[in-house]
């Protein structure tokens, strides 16, 4: 029985740690997120894509990294601890989607996306709630795409969508005269949200029932991706509140020394450490193709959405005032957590998918 | 990462599963119903239980073949205490011997000791219980008052113990006394105390639960021998925390497993009162289904620590408090979703037949209590995880 990383894995956490707190510090990357259209770095993306992290789940054979699940939570958790701005996991599951794909120009896509060449998302949700209809309104018919696509994530950048319709699964390369998108902007700095109208050529990649097959899949990964995501947030938001109660003084001494926030901050680890045994059982589990695999996925994206709440609320209030600055940057972890909270598979959908898979 | 068990852990497995199977021919919980069992028949279950368990060599697991145990590895353990849980069987009576006395004999006693102690401490004849909690010294264990004057090459005990688990059944107990009154660390040495002499005055303290599992212990010159002191004189402090931090993970992945079961019989309630559609009740069990396999996973993580031979990180604080607090919310919302019949006695009429609600909800207060309060393991955690300053 072995819970820590292999050599491989921990060498590339190590190594993403590195490369990101060098291309991508906090400090440097809230001006992409706040004052850029794209609110990302495309140099430090395609580099990304150069040094194979977009095929992290690839298997090596099919010209991957073969780091499985594991490989990638290890990844994320290191995104998440410096608030990566950009669609890198969006991506991912853009590509895992295309995997699932047959055909060329699945297979075209799924290579110009690994390299880094272009971008490609998932748009699926219609209504402004995210609680869709099993049949989306979205038609394709004589090769046309008819719709609207909410909440697609970075869409205004993206060079082609994969569009959930009536008739499946269907990819539509962006128009020569642009997607006509309009900014959902939210509270996360880090994430970009577009509302897409569409009326264009598109081309169907699956039928109705083997999208919901793929998407079943994609979506386990994407609830693991965020709960992975939400550790490195909270694991980074900890150091925070650690370090600023530390430092500043009130009545003669660091305010660290009073229990109060001493119980606070050791509830915030409990949270933390909690999630982190839970997200790499569940990525492990994937990996092994363990028979409790989707259960545990649950289990770690509703712990790691319960948990974030608590541990990033408490980095803003010990704090305190300053914490309730733009200036410092609680807020953008904060923020973070609330997109990975309720997009890629809510609390509500994890709990009721854990409660499925135990028979209930 | 790798989270399968190997092969022999398997077998292990296997083996432990079908002795089960043949020698629990009652559950615990059918035995504590039983109108016919008293408090004493109940130890005598447990105690036979025990002498079975031993005979089949399924005690001392982790312990070196010579002193009685099976050589085998904290996963095995694990193991034990997983299979027993789901299997619902009678808990030894000896938990305390075997958990916290039997390390301390193999890491710190003398040869003498063990060989004296250790095989009627497995075999439940003699049945032990712990002498370190005083009623001025709860979470504040380094500040006991309770003395040991030599007398002779002996010395003699004075003082009391209490929230003393199984000492109205117990024939010895292992305890932390001052031989040096100004040394708060240094001047704490561990002894081994027979109860059945003068001197030694062990009265049953009834809890909330109406029980009397608990005693006080009064020593009025009790006599403790020179060769039953464990490890040196003033030792007592040191050998006592590297026996509870042993003990730590070791049970990683009872407490889970029985989660399992009680929580198998919320759902079950629920179903049969009609209430398992409501989505407030939905929710509330999916979230306990939930922190339960957080429990689990973050006691995967030290029995893999332990396992390879390294003292567990941070993931063994946090491990009392994940499980002491999730019990709490477990049984309240047994209370909430199975409405009166879960505070039920478990000999009552209409009490659920697999699950004594009542007693675990009760019980549940007392976790957050012993072995170090919710406070202490979190000034631990601040103090030893986290390094903040102190004032």
């Amino acid at each position: 029985m072995q819970f820590d990383l292999d050599d491989e894995r921990a060498q590339l956490k190590q190594a993403t740690r590195e490369l990101l707190e060098g291309e991508s510090p906090l400090a440097e990357s809230r001006a992409l997120m706040e004052q850029s259209a794209e609110g990302f770095s495309k140099a430090l993306y395609a580099q990304l894509a150069e040094l194979g992290y977009l095929g992290l789940l690839l298997p090596e054979d099919a010209g991957g990294a073969g780091v499985g699940h594991v490989g990638l939570a290890a990844v994320l958790e290191e995104m998440g601890r410096v608030a990566f701005p950009g669609p890198f996991l969006d991506q991912i599951l853009a590509i895992e989607t295309l995997r699932r794909c047959p055909g060329d120009e699945a297979r075209r896509w799924l290579e110009r996306a690994l390299g880094g060449d272009v971008l490609v998302v998932l748009a699926r949700a219609e209504t402004l709630s995210l609680d869709e209809p099993a049949q989306p309104e979205t038609r394709l018919a004589d090769a046309r795409i008819v719709g609207r696509k909410r909440w697609v994530p970075f869409g205004a950048q993206a060079d082609a969508l994969l569009v959930t319709t009536d008739q499946g699964l269907a990819l539509v390369p962006r128009p020569d005269s642009g997607w006509n998108a309009t900014p959902l902007e939210t509270i996360d700095l880090a994430q970009r949200f577009a509302e897409i109208p569409l009326a264009a050529p598109g081309s169907a990649l699956l039928g109705p029932a083997a999208t919901d097959a793929a998407l079943a899949e994609v979506d386990r990964t994407g609830a693991l991706a965020a709960a992975a995501l939400l550790l490195g947030v909270m694991e980074r938001s900890l150091e925070l509140t650690r370090d600023y109660t530390v430092e500043r003084q009130a009545f003669g001494a660091p305010i660290a020394s009073f229990q109060a926030l001493q119980h606070r901050m050791a509830d915030m680890l409990i949270q933390t450490e909690g999630t982190r045994a839970a997200v790499y059982r569940a990525a492990w589990a994937t990996d092994a193709e363990d028979a409790d695999a989707a259960r545990l996925v649950a289990v770690a994206k509703a712990q790691a959405g319960d948990a974030s709440r608590f541990v990033c609320g408490e980095t803003i209030q010990l704090h305190g005032g300053v914490g309730y600055t733009w200036e410092y940057d609680p807020h953008i972890y904060y923020k973070r957590a609330k997109t990975l909270e309720q997009f890629y598979g809510s609390t509500r959908d994890a709990l009721e998918q854990l409660l499925e898979a135990s028979g209930i | 990462m790798d989270l399968r068990y190997d092969e022999s852990q398997q077998a292990f497995r296997a083996e432990l599963r079908a002795w089960l199977a043949d020698h629990v021919t009652r559950p615990w919980t059918q035995e504590l119903r039983d109108p016919a069992n008293d408090a004493d028949a109940l130890v005598e279950l447990r105690r036979d239980f025990q002498r079975e368990l031993n005979d089949a060599g399924f005690l001392g697991l982790d312990w070196p073949v010579e002193w009685g145990g099976r050589g085998l590895g904290p996963v095995e353990k694990n193991i034990f205490q997983e299979e027993t849980a789901w299997a619902d069987a009678p808990p030894v009576p000896n938990f305390l011997g075997i958990g916290l006395l039997g390390p301390a004999l193999i890491h710190h006693g003398s040869e003498e000791q063990r060989r004296r102690f250790i095989p009627k401490m497995l075999s439940a004849e003699e049945i032990w219980c712990q002498g370190f909690s005083e009623p001025g010294a709860g979470s504040d264990l380094a500040g006991i008052r309770c003395r040991a004057e030599p007398d002779g090459d002996d010395f003699r005990i004075h003082g009391q113990k209490v929230w003393t688990t199984f000492g109205p059944w117990a024939d010895w107990i292992f305890v932390l006394a001052r031989t040096d009154p100004e040394d708060r660390y240094g001047g704490i040495t561990f002894f081994l105390v027979p109860l059945h002499q003068d001197g030694v005055d062990m009265r049953p303290l009834r809890q909330i639960t109406g029980e009397a599992e608990f005693g006080e212990v009064f020593f009025d010159g009790a006599l403790a021998r020179r060769a039953h002191v464990v490890g040196k004189l003033g030792e007592g402090w040191q050998i006592a925390m590297t026996v509870l931090a042993y003990e730590r993970g070791a049970t990683a992945l009872l407490e889970p497993a029985k989660n399992d079961r009680y929580l198998k019989d919320l759902v079950t309630g629920c179903r049969e009162n009609g209430t398992l559609g409501r989505p407030d009740v939905r929710e509330r069990i999916a979230r306990l289904l939930a922190d339960n396999e957080v429990i689990r996973a973050n006691a995967y993580r030290t029995l893999a620590t332990l396992a390879a031979g390294r003292a567990p990180g941070p993931e063994a604080s946090l491990e009392k408090l994940l499980w002491t607090e999730h019990a709490r919310r477990q049984s309240e919302a047994a209370f909430d979703l199975l409405g009166p019949q879960a505070q039920l006695a478990t000999r009552a009429h209409h009490a659920r037949p697999e699950m004594d609600w009542a007693y675990e909800h009760l019980w549940s207060r007392a976790g957050t209590i012993y072995s170090g309060s919710s406070e202490i393991q979190r000034n631990i955690i601040a103090k030893r995880v986290l390094a903040l300053p102190t004032r």
